[in-house]
């Protein structure tokens, strides 16, 4: 009876606490080109989001690999990773974490890499934008080949 | 006659050149502003960041746009992220962005070439859930050396935007107003 009691509240204990996913301690739902998944949102947002996003925003994970043109800061001091061509009208946008800011320290402008994380948006054209939106992973890391 | 002919010729060259660049100079573009949301109840407050926001500023027509991936909240529990994105609540797989479209009314009052804060207002329409609505809300602006920094303080009540809690935990935990501050950062052109 009480340790059945204690099983009880210890389940709702985990249930409330439980912690969030670690992304790069999970296997990748898909690798492929960041041009792909670009593409693939260009070509039918609603499918890709379909494909790409879950209902309780625990999306998939992908492994992307393109080449870097930009590395930035955001306000949380993560630094950001965008992975785009020259001629490409938009890219994936790479956000690091605390723990993994540290290892985009070596990558240079041009150099092709291939970044894991979970994504939270699509890339397409905004029209009050007046601009390309590039898809937004999170808690990226790069991946060792 | 000469020097007449000349003066009119580098006259208009400058006339063209400045007609051809400057309406692109004055949008702003921000990728990584962001976005706060603060629930405030006798019971618990709840509060979760959102670093990923793209937002747009023009400084000569006063309009800013902002778009906000949905599921780029973070909140401290992973529960309580689960539950904001199912589509009980925010339903962010079928309405991944939230958007707010709006006009600076008091734009000509900001002098962008100058170092301070300004109090500026702001109409326009939010878009979150798949409701939009007309809003009205005050801003700041402040002009440090080439950076021009927005922030915004708003109130935002849930069930205008079809996000309702009836019952169980959620009902009682969760405020019917939240808070939510919003702050980006942009770079002038030189």
């Amino acid at each position: 009876m009480l340790s059945g009691l204690i099983i009880g509240v210890g389940i709702i204990f985990y249930v409330f606490n439980q912690p969030h996913r670690n992304i790069q301690a999970i296997a990748s739902d898909y690798q492929m080109k960041a041009s792909t998944l670009v593409e693939e949102y260009f070509t039918d947002a609603i499918l890709a989001n379909e494909k790409y996003l879950q209902d309780e925003g625990e999306s998939k994970i992908i492994a992307v690999t393109g080449t870097v043109a930009s590395i930035t800061k955001d306000l949380d001091q993560q630094q950001v990773v965008l992975l785009k061509d020259k001629n490409e009208k938009a890219g994936v946008s790479c956000t690091f974490t605390s723990e993994t800011n540290i290892n985009t320290k070596n990558l240079k402008i041009g150099e092709t890499v291939t970044i894991k994380g979970v994504i939270r948006s699509g890339a397409g054209y905004d029209e009050d934008l007046e601009l390309y939106e590039d898809v937004i992973l999170e808690k990226c890391d790069i991946v060792n080949n | 006659m000469k020097k007449i002919i000349f003066t009119i010729g580098i006259t208009g060259i400058l006339t063209l050149t400045l007609a051809f660049t400057a309406p692109t100079v004055t949008k702003l573009v921000s990728k990584a502003g962001h976005i706060n949301f603060f629930s405030h109840t006798a019971i618990e407050d709840i509060t979760a960041d959102n670093f990923k926001v793209v937002s747009t500023l023009d400084t000569e027509t006063g309009v800013v746009v902002y778009s906000v991936p949905m599921q780029g909240f973070e909140f401290e529990k992973a529960l309580m992220q689960k539950h904001y994105n199912s589509s009980k609540f925010l339903d962010t797989k079928k309405f991944p962005k939230a958007k707010f479209k709006g006009q600076i009314t008091n734009i000509t009052d900001i002098n962008f070439d100058k170092d301070g804060t300004y109090n500026v207002s702001v109409d326009g329409e939010m878009t979150l859930h798949g409701v939009t609505k007309a809003i009205t809300e005050t801003a700041t602006i402040t002009v440090k050396g080439n950076k021009i920094i927005v922030e915004t303080k708003l109130k935002l009540t849930l069930a205008d935007y079809n996000i309702n809690f009836k019952k169980g935990k959620p009902s009682t935990n969760i405020a019917k107003i939240i808070d939510v501050t919003s702050k980006s950062e942009y770079t002038k052109k030189g």
